[in-house]
């Protein structure tokens, strides 16, 4: 019995051994393990990978050119500044009248505004010329309370691409939130 | 036999450490590679694109950060953020997996002399990247070009990676230097509890051992808010009781054991291994309840595995032999069925169910890390991949396959997009070809016009030239004046033969009167009427240019837009020479690699049979010597008897 009690101990010692080494790995993410796949995959997933990122901007700067072309093209962002005094639910915006976004926002994308994160909500097309923009935000403003804001701006889009920014920004004189459109040249 | 393993134990322990570079948990890395831009707090945003692409970033579509931020590098939009856009797309690489274009952006913005804390992040992931290839003294000497502009996000893993650094080479002596100064650094609220759990180990590596176990017990004893915390400490006490038994310390092995939560992790070995302190206190009773507990658990928990026999062994030490023999032949029986499950397991894995499982419970709209594989497949006896699946090389090579499905359709997508931006180019060249004849006429007609008008100022331009050089204003009498002037001139001739009427010679004169005051009013407007009319031309001038201009360009546009068509036509069959390239590539890649991932968990499920059939050989053994005893023990009874 005590044969089995010294081959069982070696068993259990050398489980406990390996289960603390493989829960070692598990909490490891980026350290140096042997490489699980056969010599050379990584290396070639590598490349396979940097490629196809390559491969995707090519294809989106193609895209780019083709359809929006920095002679016509505009493209309208949503930004937050501080934004502590407006809970963003949705944005509605018109471009000479005509709805182009209306995009209702999640948990995950208002934070990432908050952190400082831009969200380009319309890429298009526009004759050179003068243009209005009318945007209108909807969310909770102030004492929990439904709120909602309009903000217009007439711009003039040269022979470049035009950038328009709706900046919701905190006004802590007057205690309610602002929306600011500003062009970018 | 035990005696012989008493030297392990640090061992063990250090195993544990090394475990731990930082946080453990995947959030806990994106938390870090956040720290590429910022922590949490917001970024000052001085490029639009910039921020669009952060704006991916923190909802964790990474894939759409890097390539819209490659984009816009492309399209040179994002300065002044450059520098930053680098880190990123460096960071964003490194988390793919693209350690040599990582190392490369690193290694470039170092180059460079970027800003300070540009530089520090670039040294520190650089260090990282080095130290994952195994380049332990390169990433020692990136380590050490870092100043001090390091986000403080990034601050405290430098430590632990420097630490770990240290530990590999054997100076565990100023690896306790490094974790002490991260435990007790200034402003820091609360010492991590990784880097603690590092220097206990670190402690007991530089001979210690009495201080580097009892910060460990002190961990294992710790209060903890968060499950990450408890996992910690229940990691701890898992080391702190191997190690006591190897050491033959039972008491102190049952102690730290009992720590560990029933539903930890590590629950199944602390129950295995309480249960050999106990037996080797002599408590069989002890060793029963743990290890009764553990056999009641998932059977292809290699833990419950070993607890089938070490029940009957507890049995028999505590002289309840035939209890023990049924046990043994339970356990045999519940091996020998076990074998049988591990085989279809491995039959499922080697036909592809493993991955096409793990894909449909674990789900990713995007590559990278929000991939961790956290749900068993969805296949026969799918528990015994729980141990595999959650160890790193399993989890590296699922992802690089997940990634590579990913990527592949990725690709098929844009092929289908080119199909139709090919489509839109054709409609394109034929709203061009259905438009060109007509504005061809246009032009001609307009290039006709154009000429005439170009006529017509020239003669109007000799006119004002003659009218300038009789300066008499007449030529740019108005109509009134013209009519005034006729009327004048009219009346002058009738009246010109001699009249003696007296009533003619007053009329005469009073035509005489008009034509002087006419005169007059013509030579006073001359001068601003001369400005005007030239004025006029030069406007005339202007416009003719302006007009010649756009016949210009319409020329120049019928010339270069079939070239411009032709142009992106071309570009759309290069990248889709490439796309159908790279398709098959991606596709063979994804076929591998899930083979290595196959291949990984068949070891795994083999060692488990391996173990299988040294625990049946066992259990046997041990029924053969049951069997024997009981022999032997009826001979003598009869011998007595008789």
């Amino acid at each position: 019995m005590r044969t089995l009690y010294s081959t069982i101990a070696t068993f259990a010692l050398a489980l406990l051994c390996g289960a603390a080494n493989a829960q070692a790995a598990l909490a490891q993410a980026p350290t140096p393990l042997p490489a699980p796949a056969p010599v050379g995959l990584d290396d070639r997933v590598q490349q396979a990978k940097s490629d196809v990122i390559k491969l995707n901007r090519d294809l989106l700067v193609l895209e780019e050119e083709l359809l929006f072309p920095a002679s016509t093209q505009v493209a309208l962002f949503v930004s937050m500044d501080v934004g502590t005094l407006f809970e963003l639910d949705s944005v509605q915006i018109k471009l000479d009248d005509k709805l182009v976004a209306n995009h209702l926002y999640t948990p995950m994308e208002v934070q990432a505004l908050h952190r400082g994160g831009v969200q380009r909500v319309f890429l298009g097309n526009l004759k050179s010329g003068t243009h209005e923009i009318v945007a209108f935000f909807t969310g909770k403003g102030p004492h929990d309370r439904d709120y909602k804001r309009g903000a217009t701006l007439k711009f003039d889009k040269g022979s470049g691409a035009g950038y328009v920014e709706l900046r919701i920004k905190d006004s802590l004189g007057k205690l309610q939130p602002e929306f600011d459109v500003r062009v970018w040249q | 036999m035990r005696l012989s393993l008493a030297p392990l134990s640090l061992l063990i322990a250090v195993a544990l450490a090394f475990g731990l570079p930082a946080r453990a948990a995947d959030s806990g890395e994106l938390l870090r590679v956040k720290g590429m831009t910022t922590s949490t707090e917001a970024v000052s945003i001085k490029a639009l694109h910039y921020g669009d692409s952060l704006f991916n970033f923190f909802q964790d579509k990474h894939f759409s950060a890097l390539t819209g931020l490659m984009t816009s590098q492309h399209f040179e939009r994002l300065t002044p953020h450059g520098d930053e856009a680098e880190v990123l797309r460096g960071g964003l690489l490194l988390s793919y997996g693209v350690h040599n274009e990582a190392g490369q952006i690193f290694a470039s913005l170092i180059d460079k002399g970027a800003a300070p804390s540009v530089r520090d992040r670039a040294w520190f992931y650089l260090a990282k990247i080095r130290y994952q290839r195994g380049l332990n003294a390169d990433a020692e000497a990136a380590l050490a070009r870092i100043e001090d502009k390091l986000p403080a996000a990034l601050a405290e893993e430098r430590g632990l990676l420097q630490a770990q650094l240290l530990m590999a080479r054997n100076d565990f002596a100023s690896a306790v230097q490094v974790l002490t100064a991260i435990n007790t650094g200034a402003g820091k609220a609360s010492p991590s509890p990784f880097a603690r759990f590092n220097l206990g180990v670190a402690l007991i590596k530089s001979a210690d051992a009495a201080g580097g176990t009892a910060l460990l017990d002190a961990i294992g004893r710790a209060p903890a808010a968060t499950e990450e915390e408890r996992s910690l400490r229940d990691r701890a006490n898992l080391a702190l009781g191997v190690a006591a038994l190897q050491d033959q310390r039972a008491d102190e092995a049952q102690r730290a054991l009992e720590r560990v939560r029933l539903t930890s992790l590590h629950a199944n070995k602390a129950l295995l291994g309480f249960g050999w302190a106990a037996a080797a206190r002599k408590q069989p009773a002890l060793a029963l309840v743990s290890w009764t507990e553990l056999v009641s658990r998932d059977a292809s928990d290699p833990a419950v595995l070993e607890a089938r026999i070490a029940l009957p062994f507890a049995h028999a030490e505590a002289g309840a032999y035939g209890q023990s023999l049924k046990l043994y032949e339970h356990a045999v029986d519940a091996y020998d069925g076990e074998a049988l499950r591990l085989d279809a397991s491995i039959a499922a894995i080697r036909a592809g169910n493993l991955v096409d499982g793990l894909l449909q419970r674990n789900p990713s709209d995007e590559m990278g890390w929000s991939g961790q594989v956290r749900k068993l497949p969805g296949m026969p006896h799918a528990a015994h991949l729980a141990q595999v699946l959650a160890q790193h090389p399993f989890q590296e090579a699922f992802k690089n396959f997940r990634d590579l499905r990913f990527l592949e359709a990725n690709l098929a997508q844009w092929r289908d997009t080119l199909g139709v931006y090919r489509d839109m180019l054709e409609l394109r060249r034929a709203a061009y070809a259905a438009r060109l004849q007509p504005t061809r006429s246009g032009a001609q007609a307009q290039a006709a016009a154009l000429a005439d008008l170009r006529q017509r100022r020239a003669h109007i331009a000799t006119e004002i030239g003659d009218a300038v050089v009789v300066s008499n204003g007449f030529a740019f009498a108005d109509a009134r004046q013209r009519d005034l002037l006729a009327r004048v001139e009219s009346l002058q001739s009738a009246i010109k033969s001699p009249n003696q009427n007296p009533e003619i010679a007053a009329l005469a004169e009073r035509v005489r009167l008009a034509a002087g005051v006419l005169t007059w009013q013509l030579a006073q407007d001359y001068p601003a009427r001369r400005w005007e009319h030239q004025k006029g031309l030069t406007v005339i001038d202007q416009q003719l240019d302006q007009a010649a201009q756009r016949e210009a360009a319409l020329a120049q546009a019928q010339r270069e837009e079939p070239l411009r068509l032709d142009r992106y036509a071309a570009r759309i069959d290069a990248l889709a020479r490439q796309l159908d390239a790279t398709l098959p590539r991606v596709a063979a890649l994804a076929r591998e690699q899930q083979g290595a991932v196959q291949t990984i968990a068949e070891a795994a499920l083999v060692d488990q049979k391996q173990r299988l059939v040294a625990y049946t050989a066992q259990a046997r053994f041990e029924i053969a010597q049951l069997m024997d005893r009981a022999t032997t023990a009826s001979r003598s009874d009869d011998r007595v008897a008789r």
